[in-house]
């Protein structure tokens, strides 16, 4: 629901209830007003009769003075005084039905100690018409009023939020990591322009944010390199030299093996900045099918070793508009990924048709939900000696071009599907303008 | 042989001296870019390694101004940065290899041997090692005049062996040297263990010395002494 929606629903809902309870309040007391002015009139024409019965004991011709239906019972005996009005029916020869009436009745005793009822009448039905007929014109009134109201309410407000939808808009298509400024239009209303400035301001820390610690990984993982180069060469010095006791040996090894490992981490985190610095710009079309084969030649020893059959069914080669080096980057992290989580005597199994690639591969059952093996340095075996980064290298590439991936684990068969016909496909033939 | 080894970094620069001294170079070396320039200029060497980031300069030019002075000298590229750009750069202005920091100097070392054989012997080159000799280009290997039969990998295991022979080579780098930077397995290992068990029985089958040695926990080493 949008805002206008929102704000056009509310109005009418108000609206109504308030109508509702004006209009029955209006009612009452139009009806009230009626109905005082109808009772006013039959205490006047009772004053009249009663006047005449004291003046001269008898009764007038009512019908040729009132229009309506006039009674009176005389009694011998006095009757105490008592008068009231009420609301009831009385039946109308002419028009054969029970018609509702204004009654007025009055208990009196004359001068002659006679009592005496005398009951008057008021037909009702053109005061119910009139009230109809009034209460009929507000109801019309009010709706096209309302109608009229909301209609002017929905474009005026329609104008107001521009400004808004516009910074909404602006904030949808912005990017952190491109270089494009927020962009928002000026606008006369303060609120907006309070807002426009604030989100003007975050967005620009944000950006300067972004970029610091993007240059701080870039540079902290750069400056690693050099010390790390010292320390592997300065090991490798030390290993060559004679007379190194087992123990001593040992130790090297340890401190050799974490600075490879340094290294290994550092390379994979070097490579995330640069893939997200879109230092990988250059594209052309690429076969992954002919990557594929170099790389299962690449593994194939390994492969051997481990007993590995491998089953692949390459129907059409995918064919994507992506950086070379990030497509046999991509090919490789997934297929050495699968060797090395698999079992010995496993299962390959790779299938290929011009909408990607599908990896299945037995394997080990997995502790984490599958699709968080993207993120970096998580790993289904803590213990592993992997780095943690393969997937989430993978996965920055897989962003990058907009493809699809899904990762699925179903009784220790694991699956990775590679879809690289997506909705963004036109989009990244564009990539080589964000250099 | 003469080396001249471009590397601001005192430390890494000692290093790499040191191990290309023992490898029976003469190995100079220049800390900065002006030094090198000079360097180049005065003397002729057979292979240069150059960092390209230097504090005073690119070592690109470096390279461009060796190229137009000696087309003969062998170029080694060392960057810490692993850019596609300068490395594709690199080798269109005349540089042979391109080796990322950090990187083992045993693989430093086989990378020079490659560049120094390559251009010393126009391609044709035969390698001789007591009963073994190999010709790279055919990767052919014949012990005692009779050839065996070696896969890829196991050409390439005895060829990083010969360019180091002996030398403690760590598992971290010959993994490396056989399956490239992305291998990140740790039980590559094994497969080391089983290609250097192959390579020496089929050395062995032919009469061949048993020349590989394994350093317990760390490596192995071509051992000719």
């Amino acid at each position: 629901m949008n805002l206008l929606t929102r704000s056009s629903i509310n109005y009418i809902f108000f609206s109504v209830v308030a109508f509702v309870f004006g209009g029955i309040i209006f009612y009452h007391v139009i009806k009230t007003i009626f109905y005082r002015q109808i009772d006013e009139t039959l205490k006047t024409e009772k004053q009249l009769i009663e006047g005449q019965i004291d003046y001269s004991d008898t009764l007038p011709d009512f019908r040729q003075v009132f229009s309506h239906m006039i009674e009176v019972t005389v009694f011998n005996s006095p009757k105490k005084k008592f008068e009231f009005i009420k609301d009831t029916a009385l039946y109308d020869k002419s028009m054969d039905k029970l018609v509702p009436v204004r009654q007025l009745i009055c208990e009196n005793t004359s001068i002659q100690d006679q009592g005496y009822i005398i009951s008057i009448s008021k037909p009702l039905a053109e005061t119910t018409h009139l009230i109809r007929t009034i209460v009929g014109a507000l109801i019309l009134l009010f709706f096209s009023l309302t109608g009229l109201l909301i209609f002017v309410n929905y474009f005026i407000s329609k104008s107001i939020w521009v400004p808004f939808n516009k910074t909404l808009e602006n904030l949808r298509n912005f990017d952190i990591s491109k270089d494009a400024p927020l962009a928002l239009t000026a606008t006369r209303i303060h609120e907006f322009r309070l807002l426009n400035k604030t989100l003007d301001r975050m967005a620009k820390q944000m950006r300067r944010d972004y970029v610091n610690l993007k240059e701080f990984n870039e540079n902290a993982s750069h400056e690693i390199q050099t010390p790390l180069a010292i320390i592997k060469s300065k090991l490798e010095l030390l290993i060559q030299g004679e007379g190194l006791d087992e123990d001593q040996i040992g130790l090297i090894n340890s401190v050799y093996e974490a600075a490879a490992r340094m290294s290994r981490l550092n390379q994979g985190l070097l490579l995330i900045s640069k893939i997200d610095n879109n230092q990988f710009h250059q594209t052309e079309v690429v076969d992954l099918q002919k990557i594929m084969e170099r790389t299962l030649e690449h593994f194939e020893e390994i492969i051997n070793l481990k007993k590995i059959r491998i089953i692949h069914h390459f129907n059409a080669p995918a064919c994507p508009q992506m950086n070379r080096t990030l497509a046999e980057i991509l090919v490789s992290n997934l297929v050495s990924n699968s060797i090395r989580h698999n079992i010995e005597e496993g299962e390959i199994r790779i299938t290929m048709d011009s909408n990607g690639f599908e990896i299945t591969n037995t394997g080990h059952p997995i502790t984490i939900p599958p699709n968080d093996l993207f993120r970096r340095f998580r790993k289904s075996d803590r213990t592993s000696d992997s780095v943690g980064l393969g997937l989430a290298i993978v996965s920055k590439i897989v962003q990058l071009y907009q493809f699809d991936i899904k990762y699925e684990v179903k009784e220790n068969i694991h699956s990775i599907k590679l879809n690289i016909l997506t909705m963004g496909k036109q989009d990244f033939s564009g990539t080589d303008e964000l250099t | 042989m003469k080396i001249l080894l471009i590397e601001d970094e005192k430390e890494l620069s000692s290093a790499i001296q040191s191990y290309l001294t023992k490898e029976n170079y003469l190995c100079e070396t220049a800390l900065t870019y002006q030094s090198a320039i000079e360097k180049i200029n005065l003397y002729q060497y057979d292979c240069v390694i150059v960092d390209i980031t230097l504090p005073d300069g690119n070592g690109l030019n470096i390279i461009r101004e060796l190229k137009e002075e000696h087309i003969d000298t062998g170029i080694v590229i060392i960057s810490a940065k692993n850019s596609l750009d300068d490395k594709i750069e690199g080798l269109d202005i005349g540089a042979d290899d391109y080796l990322t920091k950090p990187f083992h100097l045993s693989e430093l070392n086989a990378r020079i041997k490659s560049i120094i054989r390559r251009r010393n012997f126009g391609g044709t080159n035969e390698i001789i090692l007591n009963e073994i000799r190999i010709v790279p280009e055919q990767m052919q290997v014949f012990i005692n005049e009779e050839e065996i039969v070696l896969t890829k990998k196991e050409f390439d295991l005895l060829m990083f062996f010969l360019s180091n022979k002996n030398r403690v080579l760590t598992k971290e780098s010959i993994a490396e040297h056989l399956w490239g930077e992305e291998m990140d397995m740790a039980d590559s290992y094994d497969f080391i263990y089983t290609h250097i068990k192959n390579l020496r029985k089929k050395m062995l089958e032919k009469g061949g010395h048993d020349y590989i040695q394994t350093i317990y926990g760390m490596g192995y080493k071509f051992l000719t002494s």
